[in-house]
């Protein structure tokens, strides 16, 4: 029977039959898994990190099928467990951090909690994310040099995204004299933020006296903007808050203590008995 | 103001002064609008202007799509009723440089105040042009560089009194057209609910013989598909 030919050792032709049918069933089976793959995560995940998914899936079902075939072709397993178990074990220490980061990356890209562009903060670090690899992550801070971060970090850090709403609040606290009109000052705060045509009519900005400071009554004031233009709006507000109350006589006062002499005779004796200037 | 001029030109109307004057083999475009100025030196061009009323959601700046006009006082509608009103919108001017039987955008102005409001929640929500407007039953008087006239059919489907307060519009599939007199709009919006609609516009002039404006977006080659807008935080 020219099935049961044998080539070499004790693999026949029919063994390498089976071998080409387990190899193209592994072949459907990954094609098969990369379309489903393709089709569920398309909304989910980016084109980028698919792809990579889809190659890591499909490698993956190779590989195993190369292990069932292995054996059919002759090659011992078990040799190579010991060695592969040794070897394994080692580069499984050396790549702990590496299989962490993948993994991390998988889960980040399947969650999303933030996408290219957006502007986060990680653990105090904030920047606009360039790109997210399999691996790391990479965030352009805000003075400018990219910062590298190995995905497991984000991946169990505090992560704060700006840009993910379409409106953001921000807030002053502007302190003004105990002697000044606060009802006056919170009307020229009001009517400055109405003004200005970045400011959101809804939810409306608010202005009130949020405590009385041990210098200043301090006036809050809310603003929502935007989510891409809330701080050019703070920049350019505060300056002019501090301009338009300045111009109707309400000033912010500098940090002040008021002490009491206990007894004013003793305060005296100190200047000297010849001193009769109060004011010395 | 509104319609196709010959280069050069120079207009002064209100409080804008706009001029396209030759400059050697160029032409230079410059306009001043309550103390914003832009100059702009046009290499290309057919030799001819046009200005018409245009979506208004550009200014002051291109955030947002969607424009939501607040009722001054609110309406309530009958169960099942229609009633045809009267707004007026912001009007925004653009200048259009045709070429080659293409339009391109050179500028956007407008006099009205402008403001930004947030229709729904932060997350969720839209960032939309802000208008108040009054309720008129019949076709106000309106200086039509500043205001804009929309005809809006409300049609309560419920049968439920329903209270109007607001009317949200997608900018992209507005149909603005013009004539002497005004810039104006037609739109229905269908009460759902108590708390959603569904608003659209209508592609017909309001009166006979009015020219159509000249949309943004197609000039700009973007193709929208979804033109309608669903209401979904109020109304």
């Amino acid at each position: 029977m020219m099935l049961n030919k044998v080539l070499y050792h004790s693999v026949t032709v029919f063994d390498l039959m089976v071998v080409a049918i387990i190899l193209i069933i592994a072949m459907v089976i990954a094609k098969a898994l990369s379309l489903y793959l393709k089709r569920f995560l398309r909304e989910k995940a980016s084109k980028g990190h698919l792809e990579v998914l889809v190659k890591v899936t499909s490698y993956s079902i190779f590989i195993i099928a190369l292990i069932v075939v292995l054996p059919l072709l002759g090659v011992r397993l078990s040799g190579l467990l010991v060695a592969g178990g040794i070897a394994g074990l080692a580069i499984g220490f050396a790549s702990q951090s590496v299989i962490g980061n993948l993994i991390s990356g998988l889960f980040l890209m399947l969650e999303r909690p933030f996408a290219i562009g957006s502007v986060i903060n990680v653990d105090g670090t904030v920047g606009i994310v360039e790109d997210i690899r399999i691996i790391s992550t990479t965030l352009r801070t805000f003075d400018g040099p990219l910062m590298r971060l190995p995905n497991q970090k984000i991946f169990t850090a505090n992560i704060t995204n700006y840009a993910v709403n379409v409106a953001r609040r921000f807030e002053y606290v502007i302190g003004i004299r105990y002697s000044d009109n606060a009802d006056k000052a919170i009307e020229i705060i009001k009517n400055l933020i109405q003004e200005h045509p970045l400011v959101l009519i809804n939810p409306a900005p608010m202005v009130f006296v949020d405590n009385l400071g041990d210098s200043s009554v301090n006036i809050i004031a809310r603003i929502w903007a935007p989510a891409t233009e809330w701080f050019g709006v703070k920049m350019e507000l505060l300056w002019k808050i501090k301009q338009a109350l300045e111009k109707e006589g309400i000033e912010i006062p500098f940090p002040q203590h008021v002490v009491w002499f206990a007894n004013e005779l003793s305060a005296r004796e100190m200047r000297g008995p010849e001193s009769d200037n109060p004011d010395y | 103001m509104f319609g196709q001029y010959d280069i050069p030109i120079s207009i002064e109307q209100e409080e804008i002064t706009l001029s396209v004057q030759k400059e050697g083999e160029s032409l230079l475009y410059r306009r001043a609008c309550l103390g914003e100025t832009v100059e702009k030196m046009l290499v290309a061009g057919d030799g001819k202007v046009l200005l018409n009323p245009v979506e208004p959601v550009n200014k002051p700046k291109s955030l947002a799509s969607h424009l939501l006009i607040e009722l001054e006082k609110t309406m309530q509608i009958e169960p099942k009723g229609t009633r045809d009103i009267f707004l007026t919108f912001p009007v925004e001017i653009a200048v259009f440089i045709p070429s080659n039987e293409e339009f391109e955008v050179i500028d956007v102005f407008t006099l009205p105040r402008q403001k930004l409001t947030l229709y729904g929640d932060p997350v969720n929500g839209v960032i939309c042009k802000y208008w108040k407007s009054s309720i008129y039953p019949a076709e106000p008087s309106l200086n039509r560089m500043q205001e804009g006239l929309i005809e809006l059919s409300v049609t309560n489907t419920t049968t439920s009194w329903i209270e109007v307060t607001k009317a949200v519009f997608n900018a992209y599939g507005m149909k603005i057209y013009y004539d002497d007199d005004k810039a104006s709009m037609k739109a229905n919006m269908r009460l759902k609910g108590g708390q959603s609609a569904e608003t659209e516009f209508i592609d017909e002039p309001v009166e006979e013989g009015m020219t159509k404006s000249l949309e943004i977006y197609t000039a700009g080659k973007l193709s929208v598909s979804r033109k309608k807008f669903l209401m979904e935080f109020g109304v």
